[in-house]
């Protein structure tokens, strides 16, 4: 792949913040998230290679509570002083042709939800996951919110409804869950710095487990037990269903280890709670998705689909309401 | 008249040629993950050619049922069973059509899915 349009824009940057001369060796775009371009770029300084990954907005975002770059860049310094296991901030770039970027150490690992739940050179990571995922969520979610006051906090189920409506087609199924979790869901618990799409797909995974939490762009304050669930939702367990979490292992000992750390006490019915709300919230999300392709903002055959597989998160909702009756 | 192929036939054709000739020489995997998810939609696409209107028909007389309403427009059936439901007055049978609606989409959607509820 030939480099990008904004090479020059970014060794000019880089120049000043890694300080002396820097060249670039090579810019690969990688497999990326929804929203956001993800490149690989090795930075020749005078001290050695600088193996990068620079973040750069795409067309669109996902949903109006998305972070800026600039927020999102904020947020990951936020949580690697805080001790949470993510990439090395090391700058942010500003615009690069039009678009906000920042760049940040590139971690070796696996990132492929599937492929983490498959791999059999995985097995151990597998093994460890359950408990390192505990303890990455304790140390987010004991990440300060007074340094972060752009973090959004909107009622989840207000938003959701209201993305339902955007979405212009019925989906009684989906309706049916909001309306459950209004008079069901509690909310008690005092709201705390949440990642907002923590599961398998955004972790780099190693032979020894949890690398990197990656994707800060949906970081809010939140309920914790909303963070805790989300990797619960079935698709995000990648095929592997009879492993609650995440298709890598059972959720007690995940929240045990949890309440050990936090002294936060959650139960297993109320977790199952904000589970059903995780499948509300990624069925109204893949109908939003592939609008951003039915209006134009993004042509995607994968964002097209998307509005058809929302019907996978109404089945295991409409599966999860009966059990939890 | 048309001529054959038919349109299921005609996508099939076209899901068959990507499947046997285009991905197994990709190796970029952004390009692989992508061609992939166009070869599901066109299993999607013969999949609604062929299931034709038949449970279109069975699920406008079930909501008309639900609703007691002579509505013809399955949308619109639809739209007033989904904001009867957000105001708090779902009609009882609610839960058995939306089990059988939802599970209609998938025949077309994701007959897999559909297996891991058995």
């Amino acid at each position: 792949m030939s480099a990008p349009a904004w090479a020059g824009e970014l060794r000019e940057r880089l120049t000043g913040l890694l300080g002396g001369s820097v060249e670039l060796e090579g810019a690969v775009l990688l497999a990326g998230g929804a929203s956001k371009e993800a490149w690989a770029v090795d930075a020749r300084t005078a001290g050695g290679v600088e193996e990068l990954l620079v973040r750069r907005a795409g067309g669109g975002v996902i949903h109006a509570d998305t972070l800026s770059l600039e927020e999102e860049y904020r947020v990951l310094e936020a949580a690697w002083t805080a001790g949470v296991r993510v990439p090395r901030p090391v700058a942010y770039l500003g615009e690069l042709d039009g678009r906000e970027a920042f760049a940040m150490e590139r971690v070796e690992g696996e990132t492929i939800g599937r492929r983490i739940v498959q791999k059999p050179e995985l097995a151990r990571a597998r093994e460890a996951l359950p408990g390192q995922m505990a303890e990455e969520l304790a140390r987010i979610h004991a990440i300060p919110a007074a340094g972060l006051p752009f973090l959004p906090h909107a009622d989840l189920l207000v938003r959701l409804e209201g993305e339902l409506d955007t979405v212009e087609e019925p989906h009684p199924a989906l309706e049916l869950g909001l309306a459950w979790l209004r008079e069901r869901l509690p909310t008690r618990r005092a709201a705390l710095v949440s990642h907002g799409d923590f599961r398998l797909g955004n972790l780099v995974v190693g032979p020894e487990g949890l690398v990197a939490v990656l994707d800060w762009e949906f970081a809010h304050v939140a309920d914790p037990a909303e963070d805790l669930a989300w990797p619960l939702v079935r698709a995000w367990r990648f095929g592997v269903d009879a492993l609650r979490l995440g298709g890598v292992g059972e959720v007690e000992p995940y929240l045990e280890r949890y309440r050990d750390l936090t002294g936060r006490e959650i139960p297993l019915a109320e977790l199952e709670a904000w589970e059903i709300l995780g499948n509300v919230k990624w069925g109204v999300g893949a109908l939003t998705q592939a609008r951003r392709h039915l209006r134009g903002e993004e042509r995607s055959v994968e964002l097209a689909v998307l509005g058809r597989l929302a019907a996978e998160m109404e089945l295991e909702l409409l599966h999860l309401l009966e059990r939890a009756a | 008249m048309r001529d054959r192929p038919n349109a299921a036939e005609l996508a099939e054709a076209v899901r068959e040629f990507l499947e046997s000739e285009v991905l197994p020489i990709l190796t970029d995997h952004r390009l692989r993950f992508r061609a992939l998810v166009a070869v599901n939609g066109l299993g999607i696409l013969e999949r609604d050619l062929r299931a034709g209107s038949g449970e279109d028909e069975a699920e406008r007389q079930e909501l008309q049922r639900l609703l007691g309403s002579e509505e013809k427009d399955l949308v619109a059936l639809n739209r007033e069973l989904a904001q009867r439901i957000r105001a708090g007055e779902a009609p009882p049978g609610t839960f058995a059509f939306l089990e059988r609606s939802v599970r209609a989409k998938l025949r077309v959607a994701s007959p897999r899915t559909l297996e891991r509820y058995r």
